[in-house]
């Protein structure tokens, strides 16, 4: 008998268009059921609904039902779900409570009533379980992406549920970083629906696979059943690309010089330690790098973002800088006005056009999903026209297929500029990186 | 010492300061207010920068709105609604005395916000709903302070550093907008994760210690030496 049930389930958010179209899916006990699906395709919304939350916290337009652990959801709050169903978040910043990793891990367990003698021996259980043991004590505010990623697992887990859903858990993670973090989530024993993006990652970890596109279930199948399905419909979501797409590219003069800089943050160790780089015309560089190797650091330094306390940064030209999660910073009322901040209005218009979003000119930036506010946000630094153009993270929340037309845009526009690209994702570096420049101890610099 | 007691402490130090009248008394709590606070380092900048500009501001127009005293120290203008601008040593001792009342009632939630453990805080009380959302808006001010430091460096990177009053004063509605959508979000992980549930326990508290006691005393003394005596 299944674990969890969504049973022709349509919904709609309050003033929105059909999130879940008849959607039908079921997760067995201790089965790992992966989401693929395009940025809006409504993996997400599965999960809520499983979760309960849609429609409980939402509202909206529910047809069908929701079974979870013998419950229908309808009628059963998500909050007396809890402990039975356990989330994790995508942005772990937005989901952490209280201030200190063992209070935030004993917040489930209090709310669901746990005996108190258990509650510290169970937090201590779940931090050692998904190697967090060592940030016992510690403010969550000091914790970086992956740590606080690894103290959500651990609330969730001390929970011990019998479903654990995890909506796009690596986004933030380094590739060794995201794989212990789905070794440690797979490990439980626990039925896990897994919404993700990078399909590499999570592929070989699922028992099963349900393809969403447009809020309907397009596939919902065995794992290799669905391989071969993927690379027969969706081939983008099936491999990661391995063929580079940028071939014989002529470099020019140098645009940024970085030439042995330092810079600690305040109170803290050197960020960034006697680090050269030097980026030209027509290349494009990937900084690529383990959580907290100051892969960042160095971007911003390179951008002008932050002054160097040793060596120097020459810059010949105008430097755009896109930070990482770049919807949230978007400040206009209109998706047009906020790329004319750059430029004039056909400028604005071409940029628009050359990220996709042509026909969301008039869209208010907050009513755009994720993936479009990112995009967005690129046509912002892509209007600059400049010589230096750095971001951080970019594929980040991307789909393949988006991730795809991002490289072929980059390649497309690389002789007008030099690029340098921060980002964890080694497969979209190798595809459109002339040079891959690692900032891990372990690793040279690389020539393609 | 348990938070709830260093909360007390904080909680008898502000009516202690808000009931005494000297201003060597009050000069001296402000300063060991001060001292505590800086224990904080960086984090305590925006905080002691609103509480030191306010109490100033306090300090700089008092006693050009009041008329009290007769040792007159300055005679201005006459000001149609105010009357005569003029300073008098009285009315400097009461601008002084407000001024660092104010002080140390900032500083004091300086204190309570940067170096409280609110988690237990919010264990140890009663009222747990009202204290969780006591600390989360004491969250608020850290988070928007990053968010705009975020959104500063977002316009730099695209070469449009804003500039001014105005400039600034445009980031307030993107701020605002970005902090509703991280209170919802925050909620709804709340929800998932069982808040508001019935039956909830809570971690054991450590046992009672000196320093408790201390602190208690402490609260209740300063209290009643700001009521009688400073």
């Amino acid at each position: 008998m299944a674990l969890a049930s969504l049973t022709r389930l349509s919904f709609s958010y309050p003033g929105g268009g059909l999130a879940l179209d008849d959607v039908t899916l079921s997760v067995e006990p201790g089965e790992v059921l992966l989401l693929l699906g395009p940025s809006g395709s409504g993996k997400s919304t599965v999960l809520r609904a499983f979760a309960g939350l849609v429609p409980w916290f939402h509202g909206g337009r529910f047809e069908g039902r929701v079974e979870v652990a013998g419950r229908d959801t309808r009628h059963t709050r998500p909050a007396e779900l809890a402990g039975t169903v356990a989330t994790v978040f995508q942005d772990p910043e937005d989901q952490v409570v209280l201030g200190r990793v063992e209070a935030e891990v004993a917040f489930g367990l209090e709310n669901v009533g746990t005996p108190p003698r258990a509650i510290a021996r169970r937090v201590t259980d779940a931090l050692e379980a998904v190697g967090a043991a060592h940030l016992s004590g510690r403010r969550v505010t000091e914790l970086s992406g992956g740590e606080l990623q690894r103290v959500c697992l651990a609330s969730a887990l001390a929970l011990a549920p019998q479903l654990l859903l995890l909506d796009e858990p690596s986004s933030q993670l380094d590739p060794e970083g995201a794989a212990a973090f789905f070794e440690h989530a797979l490990d439980t024993g626990a039925a896990v629906v897994l919404s993700e993006q990078h399909p590499a990652l999570a592929l070989p970890l699922a028992d099963r696979v349900a393809f969403l596109e447009r809020g309907r279930v397009l596939l919902d199948a065995p794992r290799d059943e669905a391989l071969a399905w993927l690379e027969e419909h969706r081939p983008a979501w099936a491999l990661e690309p391995r063929h580079r797409l940028l071939q014989g590219s002529e470099v020019g003069e140098v645009v940024c010089r970085v030439e042995d800089v330092t810079f600690a943050y305040a109170d803290g160790p050197p960020a960034v330690d006697g680090v050269s780089l030097e980026l030209r015309r027509g290349e494009i560089v990937a900084l690529t790098g383990p959580n907290g190797s100051g892969k960042s650091t160095l971007a911003k330094l390179a951008a002008g973002l932050l002054e160097p306390q040793g060596g120097s940064v020459t810059r010949m030209g105008r430097a755009s800088f896109l930070l990482q999660d770049p919807g949230r910073y978007l400040v206009r009322e209109r998706a047009q006005d906020e790329v004319e901040l750059g430029a004039d209005p056909e400028r604005a218009r071409r940029a628009i056009a050359d990220v996709g979003l042509t026909g969301y000119e008039e869209r208010h930036p907050s009513d755009l999903s994720t993936g479009e506010r990112e995009r967005l946000a690129l046509a912002t630094v892509l209007v600059t026209e400049p010589d230096l153009l750095v971001l951080d993270e970019p594929t980040r929340g991307i789909d393949p297929e988006r991730k795809a037309q991002l490289a072929e845009l980059l390649c497309a526009q690389a002789q007008t500029r030099a690029t340098l690209l921060v980002t964890h994702d080694r497969a979209f570096a190798d595809s459109v990186a002339d040079r891959v420049v690692s900032l891990a101890p372990e690793r040279e610099v690389v020539r393609a | 010492m348990r938070p709830t007691v260093a909360a007390l402490l904080l909680a008898g130090v502000c009516a202690g300061a808000l009931l005494a009248h000297r201003l060597v008394a009050l000069s001296v709590l402000v300063a060991v207010l001060l001292v505590v606070c800086l224990r904080a380092g960086r984090r305590a900048k925006p905080y002691l920068w609103g509480t030191l500009s306010s109490a100033g501001f306090v300090f700089l127009l008092s006693p050009f709105l009041q008329s009290t005293g007769y040792h007159e120290l300055w005679t201005g203008p006459r000001i149609p609604v105010l009357g005569t601008l003029d300073v008098t040593s009285e009315e400097l001792h009461i601008a002084g005395l407000n001024a660092l009342r104010l002080a140390a009632v900032g500083l004091a939630f300086a204190v309570y916000a940067l170096l409280l453990d609110h988690d237990r805080l919010i264990a140890a009380a009663t009222a747990r709903r009202s204290v969780l959302a006591a600390a989360l808006a004491t969250r608020l001010v850290p988070t928007l302070e990053r968010d705009a430091r975020g959104l500063v460096e977002a316009l730099r990177g695209r070469g449009l550093a804003p500039r001014g009053l105005h400039g600034h004063a445009a980031l307030l509605s993107p701020l605002l907008a970005g902090s509703l959508e991280r209170g919802l979000n925050l909620a709804e992980a709340m929800e998932a994760r069982g808040f508001g549930r019935p039956g909830r326990t809570r971690l054991p508290a450590p046992p009672w210690r000196l320093p408790d006691a201390v602190g208690v005393a402490g609260a209740i003394a300063a209290v009643v030496a700001g009521a009688l005596w400073l």
